[in-house]
């Protein structure tokens, strides 16, 4: 075996057991949103983690770039059926024994989200998309590659739709994404280390209510997805007008403690797409 | 190697029987919808886990099917549940 597979094997092995304690805890828990926690994100990482040892462990680069293809799209989704089956859920009335909940007492006007159109199209935001063609094809030949840029301009017309420029900086999008990863990993043990005693005695869920300090979308919308992919925590909520986000986490023990966390993190994705955050 | 494989898909298979086990449970529909994106997530993961065998990439291309498959169908089932409940 070489050191490739060895690689491989233990990242498909960690991503297995991974994926069946959220299954378990699906099984375990005592609410909707409290499995959602578990299945939704557990699973996805732990599915993510199956198909980039697939990738490693097959010896082969194609292998790995749709295998890292898969991953990213996990990340991608994860955050937005989770937040979107929470809040069916929450306000299907599928949420009680909440310890402490923000979202009863405001149940906020929710307004459609429009965004104005504009029809400039961006290459800069063709460019994934084309890489995305090109990898699903495996080939890289010249036909497939004027095939790809034509989709990606078909789709980047298809949606004009003006985004606020956002000027990722690489120092803190790497802060941002190193701090993530360590708090996916560890709340992930945690919520595996819930499913594992048999009693859940640690469960105390509450939705909190946190005011955005800046006011840009687009990190709010950042940090409600980085929320929502971590386990152990969910945004059932996020409304413009004030820019407020309502978490529904699994562990909870303060107001403040919530708020702070979401606040540290909001730092961290401003820092990263270079947004200023008033002190 | 293969052996890794193999072991990968039965723990697979063992957390889709649990999910199983949820989706009929129940009680609400979102509950199922939760265990049946998982059941499918699971099913893109082994097919996934089976390429490596080979290394034959036939699989993989299934698998994005499948996980697009169940993102789309939680997706639109969420949307149902709060059409239907408000």
């Amino acid at each position: 075996m070489s050191v490739l597979q060895m690689i491989g094997s233990t990242l498909l092995l960690a991503g297995a057991v991974v994926t069946l304690l959220a299954a378990l805890g699906l099984l375990d828990f005592p609410s909707s949103l409290a499995r959602m926690h578990a299945a939704t994100k557990s699973a996805s990482l732990g599915l993510a983690s199956v198909a980039l040892g697939s990738g490693i462990a097959a010896e082969s680069v194609g292998l790995f770039g749709v295998g890292a293809l898969v991953a990213v799209f996990m990340f991608l989704t994860a955050p937005v059926s989770g937040h979107m089956l929470g809040r069916a859920s929450y306000f299907a009335g599928q949420s009680p024994g909440l310890v402490h909940d923000d979202l009863a007492t405001a149940r906020p006007s929710v307004r459609a989200f429009t965004p104005e159109r504009s029809s400039r199209p961006s290459l800069l935001r063709m460019i994934p998309l084309v890489l995305i063609w090109v990898l699903l094809w495996r080939d890289a030949g010249a036909g497939v590659w004027i095939v790809g840029i034509f989709v990606a301009a078909l789709i980047e017309w298809a949606r004009r739709q003006r985004n606020a420029p956002v000027r990722v900086r690489i120092g803190g999008s790497l802060i941002f994404l190193g701090r993530y990863v360590w708090m996916v990993i560890r709340s992930t043990l945690r919520v595996a280390w819930e499913v594992i005693t048999p009693r859940n005695d640690q469960i105390r869920e509450a939705i909190v209510a946190v005011p955005m300090q800046g006011n840009s979308l687009s990190v709010a919308l950042l940090v409600a997805n980085a929320i929502s992919f971590t386990p152990g925590s969910l945004t059932v909520e996020l409304t413009e007008e004030p820019l407020v986000v309502y978490v529904h986490v699994l562990h909870f023990e303060s107001v403040a403690a919530v708020q702070s966390e979401v606040e540290a993190l909001e730092r961290l994705v401003a820092a990263a797409l270079g947004e200023e955050i008033p002190a | 190697m293969s052996d890794v494989v193999t072991m990968v898909q039965i723990l697979l298979g063992l957390a889709g029987v649990l999910a199983l086990v949820r989706a009929v449970q129940g009680p609400h529909l979102v509950d199922r919808i939760v265990a049946l994106d998982l059941v499918l997530l699971l099913l893109a993961g082994g097919l996934v886990a089976h390429s490596s065998r080979d290394g034959s990439e036939l699989f993989f291309g299934a698998a994005i099917v499948v996980a697009l498959v169940a993102f789309a169908g939680t997706v639109i089932v969420a949307r149902f549940i709060e059409w239907r409940d408000t």
